[in-house]
């Protein structure tokens, strides 16, 4: 390469731009990388699982029949594990998954429960905190470092992975600046591979890039939101608007009762209540009221806006509705808030999605990989040659000048 | 001459290798894991109840097992102030009896400031409790049970040994 660029300043603007482009992740690319291959792992940490262990599997039998209901879920628990208490059931829709349900023991410790969706069979059990899907998402999103250390609320990690949206970012502008005509590259793509490493990570970097404009966008876009929340969120800035207050059942409408707890309606009463009021509620998860004050809270993703999951809060009581959180209910900021997380895991279609949000991240991380190789190499001769140059100089006798 | 070009190939090695210096960045999650562990398994209850038990207690009928989630003094909760978590369970034949567990420091004088509730499976339910930086270093932590049929049972802890971090913590506190 021509050694005469470092010496002599750009010319033309495009060659700022190149420099710009150059030397935005260059500087901290083994780090991007790391984050960037640590994301693309975290979009398919599920199906990793799924891929390991056949007890998170919904493994249909020959026949399969109706899937059981939430109700159905307890009754497997109170057979299996007399005296539990269910805490959560995630119940996945059109799903390659078990269901599972987070139930609490007498000794106070917790598990999360795998049951077969078609025969009812409990295929295997994990204890609830560490999992594998959850360490890739906690190493990926914030480097494991801790939240609200006393220095600042999000954790400390949050920051330095997502403040990367911002090169990542300027790097796609000044990229789609410096190749010249780049929708070309969609109609001749052109990746060599027999002219030697250099020649095939520059086609790649070309190809690759043009191609994951809309995936790098989306993903540098979400970065930075999640720099923003962060940031609003030290600042104490509420996300859920009105609703901030929690939202409990009225002590005169709790029963007094003599026999210990009183009966609460069941979980497919409280969703039935749901559907009689509301259309298009697909309900995937219910959560246990946590108080004799709580409600069973009915999540489920928006047919209408999937990017969202609405929730119902049923009085466990009475059945009635004290609260919905249609798409259109929620404020601006959660609906942002929740539509950006949407966005950058891409986990809202299902498992196709995933696997184009994969592809994407493995041609992402392997940009930050080949950016670095053209620049070293380029870089390396240039200041090979520089080297070699001046060495020459200095050894010729009156050589100089 | 030669120390000439051994600088220049000095820098250039050097030049070639600072780009991959913020690799070191990946230390950081690495060295975390350990603790990542131990801090999962604390809030997923596979543990148990908490980082320290602090004991068990009749009350009534009942009997309820306090514990500290972590070893540590309150944290700083942005507006909300310092708030310290304790866990507590029933025992699994009064769990059904018990309609709410509440939880303050010093006496609370009516059901309506019996202070702040149990969230959870009656067998790990977590309090997240306020503690004012000026709380006397001698005050009690006071549970209230309010049973399905309205009865009300109390029972106390002595600050001191429900939490001496948060004692530490108190004293630094008024030290100041």
């Amino acid at each position: 390469m021509n050694p005469d660029i470092q010496t002599n300043a750009p010319k033309k603007r495009t060659q700022w731009w190149f420099l710009l482009h150059s030397w935005l992740a260059m500087p901290i690319w083994l780090f991007l990388f790391f984050v960037c291959l640590t994301g693309t792992i975290a979009t398919v940490s599920q199906e990793i699982v799924w891929l390991f262990d056949s007890s998170v599997r919904a493994n249909p039998p020959d026949k399969v029949g109706a899937m059981l209901t939430f109700d159905e879920v307890i009754k497997v628990v109170e057979r299996e594990a007399p005296g539990a208490y269910v805490e959560q059931i995630t119940r996945p829709v059109k799903s390659q998954f078990a269901l599972t349900a987070e139930i609490s023991y007498p000794d106070s410790t917790s598990e999360n429960v795998f049951i077969n969706p078609y025969t009812g069979e409990i295929q295997g059990r994990a204890a609830t905190g560490f999992n594998f899907r959850q360490f890739v998402r906690a190493i990926h999103g914030w480097l494991l470092i801790p939240f609200n250390t006393g220095f600042t609320r999000y954790s400390l990690g949050w920051y330095m992975v997502s403040i990367l949206g911002i090169p990542m970012l300027l790097s796609l502008i000044t990229g789609l600046v410096v190749y010249k005509k780049f929708w070309r590259g969609f109609l001749r793509p052109r990746l060599r591979f027999n002219r030697g490493a250099r020649v095939f990570w520059g086609d790649f970097h070309r190809l690759a890039g043009i191609w994951s404009i809309p995936f790098i966008f989306i993903i540098s876009v979400t970065a930075i939101w999640f720099m923003i929340q962060g940031l609003l969120f030290e600042v104490g800035v509420p996300f859920n608007g009105a609703s901030q207050a929690p939202v409990f059942v009225a002590r005169d409408e709790v029963p007094v009762s003599n026999q210990g707890r009183p009966p609460l309606i069941s979980p497919d009463q409280a969703i039935a209540q749901v559907n009689q009021h509301y259309e298009n509620v697909e309900t995937q998860r219910v959560d246990l009221p946590s108080t004799a004050f709580g409600h069973y809270r009915i999540l489920g993703r928006s047919q209408a806006f999937p990017l969202v999951h609405e929730s119902f809060l049923v009085n466990p009581y009475t059945g009635s509705i004290d609260q919905a959180m249609r798409v259109m209910d929620q404020p601006g900021l959660m609906l942002t808030r929740l539509s950006m997380r949407a966005l950058h895991t891409g986990d809202f279609v299902g498992l196709s999605l995933k696997l184009v949000y994969f592809f994407f991240g493995v041609l992402l991380t392997m940009m930050v990989f080949s950016g670095m190789r053209i620049w070293m190499t380029r870089t390396f001769k240039s200041t090979k040659a520089a080297i070699r140059q001046k060495t020459t100089r200095a050894i010729q006798p009156g050589g100089s000048v | 001459m030669s120390s000439n070009s051994a600088t220049k190939k000095s820098h250039s090695r050097w030049f070639r290798w600072r780009f991959h210096l913020t690799g070191l960045l990946i230390l950081i999650p690495f060295s975390l894991i350990p603790f990542y562990i131990e801090l999962m398994s604390v809030f997923g209850g596979a543990n148990g109840l908490g980082e320290r038990t602090i004991g068990e207690k009749q009350v009534g009928p009942w009997r309820i097992t306090l514990a500290e989630q972590f070893e540590r003094g309150p944290k700083l909760d942005g507006p909300a102030g310092y708030m310290k978590t304790f866990n507590a369970a029933l025992c699994q034949q009064c769990a059904e009896q018990v309609k709410a567990v509440y939880m303050r420091l010093g006496k609370p004088r009516s059901l309506r400031t019996a202070g702040v509730i149990g969230f959870g499976s009656p067998y790990h339910m977590s309090f997240s409790m306020p503690v004012p930086e000026n709380t006397s270093v001698d005050a009690d932590v006071w549970l209230t049970l309010e049973g399905w049929d309205g009865s009300l049972h109390q029972v106390q802890w002595p600050l001191r040994q429900a939490s001496p971090a948060t004692i530490e913590f108190l004293q630094q506190q008024q030290e100041l």
